[in-house]
């Protein structure tokens, strides 16, 4: 079973590097930051994973702290929505 | 099976120092700091993955919960035209290679100098590690790293919060603090997040503190977890009382150094060496200066995102971290 579990782990963590085309792409601020919020998720997932396959359960408390607080950086940034609306402009302007 | 962890660590480094160097390179700001919330986890699952769940716990408290949000407010404080860096004109050779180069060359030589430096580590990882665990009976806690970092080495971690006070002091002198966010008001979801949100993040964060004195987890993780908390109220539009700018403030701030202080004292009037706790009382002064410390964490890290001093009294737009989690 621990091998199964670390090769879902190594296939959630290719994910994330797959994902990363997103935050470097953009085009837009949105999309750079739910590519980051996904990662979130997937962190989670593989930290749950990591854990069960060392059998080490202190690593299911990072787990529950990403589950927690990655929420946090993107309510700051709906909050702070000006930050898209430029960001966007300046995308559109480098495309003409 | 090795195979799989050694691929996983492999592709794990690689994508860290590919992101570290992306992060640096890239001129658009608000993509840098996506990158760096990305780095923060896959920094946390390094960690992890080198054993070292305690410093895991911190980077994903500290780096999912406060840079975060400190960094785009932060970069909500720059003007558009300052967003993006200009183009720099290459200083180093470094600089002149093609991104397709660096990629192909520089980040797997790097990831294998240090792989082939982790390999040695191994070898001679022993450490103190004995010497530790043989104290342990003695120390007051069942957990090696705090009874490291709160008995044995206890002096380094009163340094470490007045370095914590001192940046805030730092912060503090340069500007007022501005309110974080537009005045209008913020939106029902987000008043429900944080509704929901800040009791979980409290009980959690209590959790993590109390697991300090048997496994990973302890002042620096719980504080980082209730300054997300007091965060989270900000953003759903709470504000610290202005009766709390002054004083209250200022000591929940600096009481985690004052305890340490007063007990660096009361050990050495008792004809101790400083913070060299008398045996049957070292549990219990662990856990005083670990809650103490916790508040006091959450309050320089929050009031650190906030950006300046408190208004004087007579101000009361301002927006800081409301008195109720700070204290609870």
């Amino acid at each position: 079973m621990t091998g199964l579990y670390l090769a879902l782990a190594l296939i959630l963590l290719l994910t994330i590097c797959v994902g990363m085309v997103r935050v470097l792409r953009g085009p837009t601020a949105t999309d750079r930051m739910l590519a980051a919020q996904l990662f979130g998720t997937t962190a989670v997932a593989i930290l749950l994973l990591l854990g069960q396959a060392t059998e080490n359960t202190a690593i299911w408390d990072v787990a529950l702290i990403f589950a927690l607080l990655t929420a946090i950086a993107a309510a700051t940034f709906v909050r702070r929505r000006d930050i898209d609306k430029t960001t966007e402009t300046e995308d559109q302007n480098d495309r003409h | 099976m090795i195979d799989l962890v050694l691929a996983f660590d492999l592709i794990l480094m690689t994508t860290l120092i590919s992101l570290a160097w992306l992060l640096l390179a890239s001129r658009d700001l608000f993509r840098a700091v996506v990158l760096f919330i990305a780095f923060g986890l896959l920094l946390a699952l390094a960690w992890t993955r080198l054993g070292a769940v305690d410093v895991a716990l911190a980077e994903a408290a500290i780096g999912a919960g406060i840079t975060g949000t400190l960094l785009l407010v932060g970069l909500g404080k720059l003007g558009s035209a300052e967003r993006c860096r200009r183009t720099p004109r290459p200083t180093t050779f470094l600089q002149r290679l093609t991104p397709a180069v660096l990629i192909g060359i520089i980040i797997p030589s790097v990831t294998i100098i240090l792989l082939l430096e982790l390999r040695q580590l191994q070898i001679v990882s022993s450490g103190q590690q004995g010497l530790v665990l043989s104290l342990l009976d003695i120390s007051g806690t069942d957990h090696p790293v705090t009874a490291v970092l709160l008995n044995f080495r206890a002096w380094d971690t009163l340094l470490e919060k007045g370095v914590l006070l001192l940046a805030l002091v730092s912060i503090w002198s340069l500007d007022q603090a501005r309110p974080l966010f537009h005045q209008e008001a913020p939106s029902p979801v987000l008043k429900g997040l944080s509704q929901l949100y800040l009791p979980i993040l409290v009980i959690v964060s209590g959790a993590l503190l109390w697991q300090g004195g048997y496994a990973p987890g302890g002042a620096f993780q719980a504080g980082a977890l209730l300054s997300a908390g007091i965060l989270l109220a900000i953003l759903g539009g709470r504000s610290l009382l202005p009766a709390w700018y002054g004083m209250p403030l200022r000591l929940l701030a600096g009481c985690g150094l004052l305890i340490f202080i007063l007990i660096a004292a009361a050990t050495l009037l008792a004809g101790n060496l400083p913070l060299q706790y008398p045996q049957e009382l070292a549990g219990a002064l662990i856990l005083l200066i670990e809650i103490v410390a916790t508040v006091s964490i959450a309050v320089i890290l929050a009031a650190a995102v906030a950006g300046g001093h408190p208004a004087e009294i007579s101000a009361t737009e301002q927006q800081q971290p409301p008195s109720s989690e700070g204290t609870s």
